[in-house]
């Protein structure tokens, strides 16, 4: 008895001098093991509220814009902006976006991703209650995707931890709000944040970088405490509806500059000078109570901000999505669709059983590289290409395409032996005035559409799903279509939609805004998101980054509120040249503007002009 | 062996472990001052960025605008009937500057070691000092209950992984305070008042660097729950943007 006992007292003096040594190597024994350490935010938590009380989620008044570095677009943008906008059926169920996510009123949950061999840590995710957002907060060093990918509420997140924080950096975030009074943070923001945990506290810091919006870095922290006992209410439901009876779909409600209704209501409620109000770097910092002294230069100064200054426009401040690498890059879409990026225009592939059903060209100067990329998503050589356009950046690449193609339910039909060549390379599909319009262009005649239609749309049903060509009369020019792969739900815009520029409307070749805009909603009419204005239909637009609808929301907002600039300058008489000078499109060059290169922001400004003095005759609706 | 060997071989193996574990005296060593053991730099020139309750800081909001602020009942009234004129009769045109609100102002911070058991927090606006003090044993005891109180400073850490340097922040427990203003506006903390804060560095990769200030403030006389904020400042190259202001009870 006395030996057991001895040998049990001698076991644990040896356990715990190895505890010990243990110890001293800094072993925490929590699973992390020879992993990197880190500060464990696993959990449920709430953002406190004491901080920016009266500010969270689509609180805070109008004009209330005090320490938010914006630059002048991110200023004007949130003048034009009315609270009807929310109202909007792509508005109503608008996610959450890092860091404005941690200032909403619900709960929050972290939790760790482990391999399940070597219990390493590959991601945090994360989920938010107000909108259901869910993030993944990658930690296995993955790097970003590219520039052509997807936008996001939640992002595309890497982590790590950096002393006792942990650092996220996130990019490919859709346009979300810094305040949701009309406060803007752009697609193009990238977030640094920081957790930092004491007990049962997370001080979180963020800084926002947006070349759109912002003069300077954006840093601000809230607060997270964490919850003792798991709450039970983890849900948002939102479906968007009819808030607006009779509110036509071209009808977005703004703000013109210089004629806001309530530009000083918050300062005078606050006894704060309009130009604190307005925001800005200089709200930012001490220097600001030094002006405090002189309200009456800072109203002075306060009058030159709410409309745009004079000048040239902006030139966009964006990253080019196309990587110009001389590859053609491919990113599946949805479904049995893929977007082929790096020559000219966006190419989209369909493929299947059947084959390859190919929605434009690109601009010719890749096409071997693309019919070698069809190749690897296709045993089967192309069958179809659908032309939206004849833009040769859209058309380019028909003549090789086709010639790389074979059309086989042409071959041997009833009526392929009037055609010598019936079945030889791919069929081209397009609106007829593709094909006159590339008759005119003298343009080879093998690149040329040989199965058109004239109006409303041409349909097929082709490996394995319902594929609709539709035509969108006097959109970019008189010969636009738009095709939906309906099992697949993806939409290729062609030039109606761009996610780098404002539309290339061509007047001589009959284009026009409203046309345009009619074309745009066209397809928010076919779109459905899969949760809160996320996935479902995705969108492949003719330029630029694959998106789903809330992008085309966007889009057509700017358009309308632009359009409504000029019409207003018009019904007072503004010439063209009046028109250039107010700076109509200053909220968005930023983002989409252009001093130079082939489609610059006062063409597109004068096409809008002239299409509203002078619609083009009216095309036959759908 | 016996049991008595065994256990006392255990402990020595802690005692030994425990010894070359912390900062205290390695190897016969004279312990590490709080200056040497410090976790991250925090000294040099820092500005204030005022992102946050941006209407309630950078401006005074109305009498009786406690928003965002859980007072009791006494502290409404003592809220509700905030005087600035009486304030400056009295000389107190210095009570928002107080430790409790001070990392709360606009303004610019000096932070320096004043020896190696004291830093030193210097404001321009308000032209406030504080001490951090990081002596052992030293409570304040015997000090007067003043705008700044008496501040314990300690490098808080967590467990690191294998071979890892320490991680932490900087804590700070605030006492001994002369009653104040939570804000400019007159919202009152007493003289119980406690204020527990963490300052935590963190560096950007374009080479900016913010102290992030988290702060906890519990007073049973006028709160009726813990009060947390948070702030931060952003490194300054030099001291060029300093600028020594009065206190201002307005």
């Amino acid at each position: 008895m006395k030996k057991t006992y001895f040998i049990l007292i001698a076991a644990a003096g040896l356990l715990l001098s190895c505890a010990a040594l243990l110890f001293a190597q800094g072993l925490d024994f929590s699973g992390r093991t020879g992993l990197p350490a880190g500060v464990d935010i696993s959990g449920s938590w709430y953002p406190q509220p004491f901080q920016d009380s009266g500010l969270i989620t689509a609180s805070g008044a109008l004009i209330e814009y005090g320490g938010i570095p914006l630059n002048e677009a991110g200023r004007l943008y949130a003048l034009a902006w009315s609270p009807s906008r929310i109202q909007g059926r792509q508005h109503q169920c608008m996610g959450y976006i890092p860091p404005y996510t941690y200032n909403q009123p619900g709960n929050l949950r972290f939790w760790e991703e482990r391999d399940p061999y070597t219990h390493r840590l590959l991601a945090i995710k994360h989920y938010w209650q107000i909108s259901e957002g869910t993030r993944t907060i990658w930690m296995d060093d993955r790097p970003h995707p590219p520039e052509y990918a997807q936008h996001t509420w939640a992002g595309f997140a890497t982590g790590k931890y950096e002393g006792n924080a942990l650092t996220v950096y996130t990019t490919h975030l859709k346009r979300g709000w810094i305040r949701a009074n009309g406060l803007a943070q752009s697609d193009e923001a990238t977030v640094t944040e920081h957790f930092i945990r004491h007990g049962d506290r997370i001080t979180y810091l963020s800084v926002v970088n947006d070349p759109v919006y912002l003069a300077e870095p954006f840093s601000r922290t809230y607060t997270l405490g964490r919850y003792v006992k798991e709450p039970d209410a983890w849900l948002y439901a939102c479906d968007d509806g009819e808030q607006i009876l009779g509110r036509r779909e071209d009808q977005v409600e703004s703000y013109f500059w210089g004629q806001h209704p309530f530009l000083r209501e918050f300062g005078t409620k606050y006894n704060i000078p309009l130009l604190a109000t307005l925001g800005g770097p200089e709200t930012m910092y001490p220097e600001l109570l030094d002006r405090f002294s002189n309200p009456a230069a800072m109203d002075a100064s306060a009058a030159a901000l709410v409309v745009p200054s004079a000048g040239a426009p902006h030139t966009s401040r964006t990253k080019d999505p196309d990587p110009h690498d001389g590859e053609i890059h491919v990113l599946p879409a949805q479904g049995n669709v893929y977007m082929l990026v790096g020559d000219g225009g966006n190419i989209a592939v369909q493929v299947g059983d059947q084959g390859a059903l190919v929605v434009n060209s690109g601009a010719g100067q890749l096409s071997d590289k693309i019919v070698a990329a069809v190749r690897k998503l296709s045993e089967k050589p192309v069958q179809f290409i659908v032309n939206t356009n004849f833009f040769p950046d859209l058309t380019g690449g028909n003549v090789k395409l086709r010639a790389a193609g074979f059309d086989p339910s042409v071959q041997g039909s009833f009526f392929s032996g009037q055609f010598a060549d019936a079945g030889q390379g791919a069929t081209i599909i397009g609106q007829q005035n593709v094909q006159n319009h590339l008759i005119a262009l003298k343009a080879p005649a093998e690149g040329w559409p040989s199965d058109t239609f004239v109006q409303g749309r041409r349909r097929k049903f082709h490996n394995g799903e319902a594929v609709e060509i539709l035509s969108q009369p006097n959109a970019v020019t008189d010969g636009d279509s738009v095709v939906h792969f309906r099992r697949s739900d993806v939409i290729v815009t062609g030039e109606i939609f761009s996610t780098v520029s404002f539309p290339r409307i061509d007047v001589k070749n009959g284009g026009s805004i409203q046309g345009e805009l009619e074309a745009l909603n066209n397809i928010l009419d076919r779109t459905v998101y899969k949760h809160d204005e996320e996935d479902g239909t995705m969108i492949i637009p003719g330029h630029g980054r694959l998106c789903d609808e809330w992008e085309v929301a966007e889009y057509r907002d700017m358009l309308v509120i632009i359009r409504d600039r000029v019409q207003d300058l018009i019904k007072k008489g503004a010439t063209l040249e009046r028109v250039k000078a107010a700076r109509v499109t200053a909220d968005y060059d930023d983002r989409f503007g252009a001093t130079a290169g082939p489609w610059t922001t006062d063409m597109f400004v004068e096409a809008v002009y002239s299409t509203l003095k002078s619609p083009p005759k009216a095309a036959q609706k759908n | 062996m016996t049991i008595h060997a065994v256990v006392a071989f255990g402990l020595a193996t802690l005692a030994g472990v425990a010894h070359g574990q912390g900062a205290n005296g390695r190897g016969g060593q004279p312990p590490r001052t709080p200056k040497a053991a410090a976790l991250y730099d925090i000294t040099g020139y820092w500005v204030s960025v005022v992102t946050e309750d941006w209407r309630f800081r950078m401006v005074t909001p109305p009498k009786g605008d406690f928003t965002g602020i859980t007072l009791n009942p006494e502290g409404v009234k003592i809220a509700n009937a905030w005087d600035p004129a009486k304030d400056e009769a009295a000389g107190e045109q210095c009570k928002s500057y107080g430790a409790v609100n001070l990392m709360r102002v606009p303004g610019r911070l000096h932070i320096t070691w004043e020896n190696d058991q004291t830093l030193k927090i210097e404001a321009d606006n308000g032209q406030q000092t504080r001490l951090l003090n990081f002596a052992p044993g030293d409570q304040g005891a015997s000090q007067q209950p003043s705008w700044q109180g008496f501040s314990k400073a300690m490098w808080e850490t967590v467990p690191a992984g294998r071979g890892a340097p320490p991680v932490g922040s900087l804590k700070i427990m605030t006492t001994r305070l002369k009653p104040g203003y939570l804000r400019k506006n007159g919202v009152p903390y007493s003289g119980n008042a406690t204020l527990t804060e963490y300052f935590d560095r963190v560096n950007e990769t374009n080479g900016d660097a913010y102290l992030v200030v988290s702060t906890t403030v519990e007073d049973p006389t006028y709160l009726a729950q813990p009060f947390l904020t948070s702030s931060h400042y952003r490194k300054q190259a030099d001291g060029s943007g300093w600028k020594p202001r009065a206190c201002s009870a307005r």
